[in-house]
């Protein structure tokens, strides 16, 4: 698990080489994220580039006690969210999410058995199909294993919406595995 | 499941699931869930040369720019000092090169994990860096008989350039082989220090080091098993 950095100390005294202490150790995580969610590794490589160079600039204004993965998570995505591929996604998001029926979570019986039989493919499959709100908040909560508010710092939304949306993201996840092996069972019933 | 529950909740939750055949399930299930994501999402890797070109973004030396439009004066001042400190540092650059190689060596002999890669067959290795570096190169195809035994290899930097590091046995000693694009990384070594002897040389647009505690001999027939897979 992926510690959360918080920047602690003096922050005037901060500089370029702290910044790179903290940030580097960070790229992987966000070139992964960049790509799930530009789709492409071009774009991906330009937006950590931009990321780190924004971050960078605003590192004297940082503040202390600011969560600084989430800091840098909430450039990347702002960055992501004014490209052309974001303005195009963000579109889409808007309509997916007016068109959401109240969450309602599963109280049946779970299908363990077919999600242990779920291979990448299918899960990588699962995760792709899901509206882009969705799929940030699972990569943030299941991948970088963020906190809830963590996680709402880095999106900048509400920390009830982390739930909720992390709760339909899970939800459909599961779904697309279930019916893509075959499970008997409906799933999503209430 | 995601650890956000204060402890005398987490206790209640923990209590009612002993008893709640169906809530036990459903977490159980939750967990195999975001155990899988987990494993998925991990999909694409950083390529090395985008931890170079951040690096380069990042790194201090950035700092001096701002002098270069403060005046003309200033400028060609600084100027001069970056080409006296380039001049100088490619003077040096070899010599500090190999120390930093000297040091992935040791670290490489101190570590519980030697090698990002663990494997004896060159089928195995060299297709571990594609696209984690920016070249390619043969690792040598070792005779049964051969002393040297291929241990595995990792991902290396040296001048904020990536490069590959593999990893061999001879006998009850290892010898690292560091191989980078020459326009990087270059400079024939020094004859290493007392502990450690180091061979380099450039071949095909790439520089070759070798590092090692094992005999100087045994460093030179692995140079020449190493130029042979690589000659053209």
């Amino acid at each position: 698990m992926a510690a959360t950095v918080v920047a602690r100390g003096n922050v005037s005294g901060l500089k370029n080489k702290d910044f790179e202490k903290l940030a580097v150790p960070l790229l992987d995580g966000l070139y992964n994220f960049a790509r799930w969610l530009s789709g492409d590794a071009d774009e991906a490589r330009d937006l950590v580039q931009e990321t780190f160079v924004k971050s960078l600039k605003g590192f004297s204004s940082f503040r202390e006690g600011t969560n600084f993965r989430a800091w840098m998570y909430r450039i990347l995505r702002n960055t992501f969210l004014t490209s052309r591929t974001g303005l195009e996604r963000r579109n889409t998001q808007q309509e997916e999410e007016e068109g959401l029926a109240e969450i309602s979570i599963s109280q049946e019986t779970p299908e363990v058995a077919l999600i242990r039989r779920a291979n990448t493919e299918l899960v990588q499959a699962a995760i792709a199909q899901l509206a882009p709100a969705f799929q940030e908040v699972v990569l943030l909560a299941d991948l970088e294993e963020m906190k809830y508010q963590e996680i709402a710092e880095a999106l900048d939304i509400p920390i009830g919406t982390v739930m909720s949306r992390l709760a339909r993201a899970r939800k459909q996840v599961r779904e697309h595995i279930v019916l893509t092996l075959g499970g008997r069972r409906t799933v999503g019933a209430k | 499941m995601d650890g956000e529950l204060d402890p005398s909740a987490e206790q209640a939750f923990t209590g009612h699931l002993q008893s709640c055949a169906e809530c036990s399930a459903a977490l159980l299930e939750q967990h195999e869930l975001k155990k899988a994501v987990r494993l998925a999402a991990k999909r694409f890797s950083a390529p090395p040369e985008l931890y170079a070109s951040v690096r380069r973004q990042i790194s201090p030396r950035e700092s001096a720019r701002p002098w270069l439009r403060w005046s003309p004066i200033a400028a060609s001042m600084v100027l001069l000092a970056v080409m006296s400190f380039a001049w100088l540092s490619r003077s040096s650059a070899p010599g500090a090169t190999v120390a930093q190689l000297i040091d992935e060596h040791v670290i490489m002999l101190a570590s519980a994990n030697p090698v990002d890669v663990i494997s004896s067959d060159r089928h195995t290795v060299k297709p571990w860096f594609q696209g984690k570096l920016p070249f390619t190169f043969n690792p040598p195809e070792l005779a049964a008989d051969s002393p040297f035994k291929l241990l595995g290899g990792k991902l290396v930097y040296a001048q904020h350039s990536p490069g590959a590091e593999l990893v061999y046995q001879v006998r009850q000693h290892k010898i690292s082989v560091f191989i980078f694009q020459a326009r990087d990384v270059r400079g024939e070594p020094s004859a290493g220090n007392q502990t450690f002897v180091v061979n380099g040389w450039q071949q095909g647009g790439l520089q070759y080091y070798i590092v090692t505690d094992a005999a100087r001999e045994d460093a030179d027939r692995l140079r020449t098993l190493l130029e042979d897979a690589n000659r053209s």
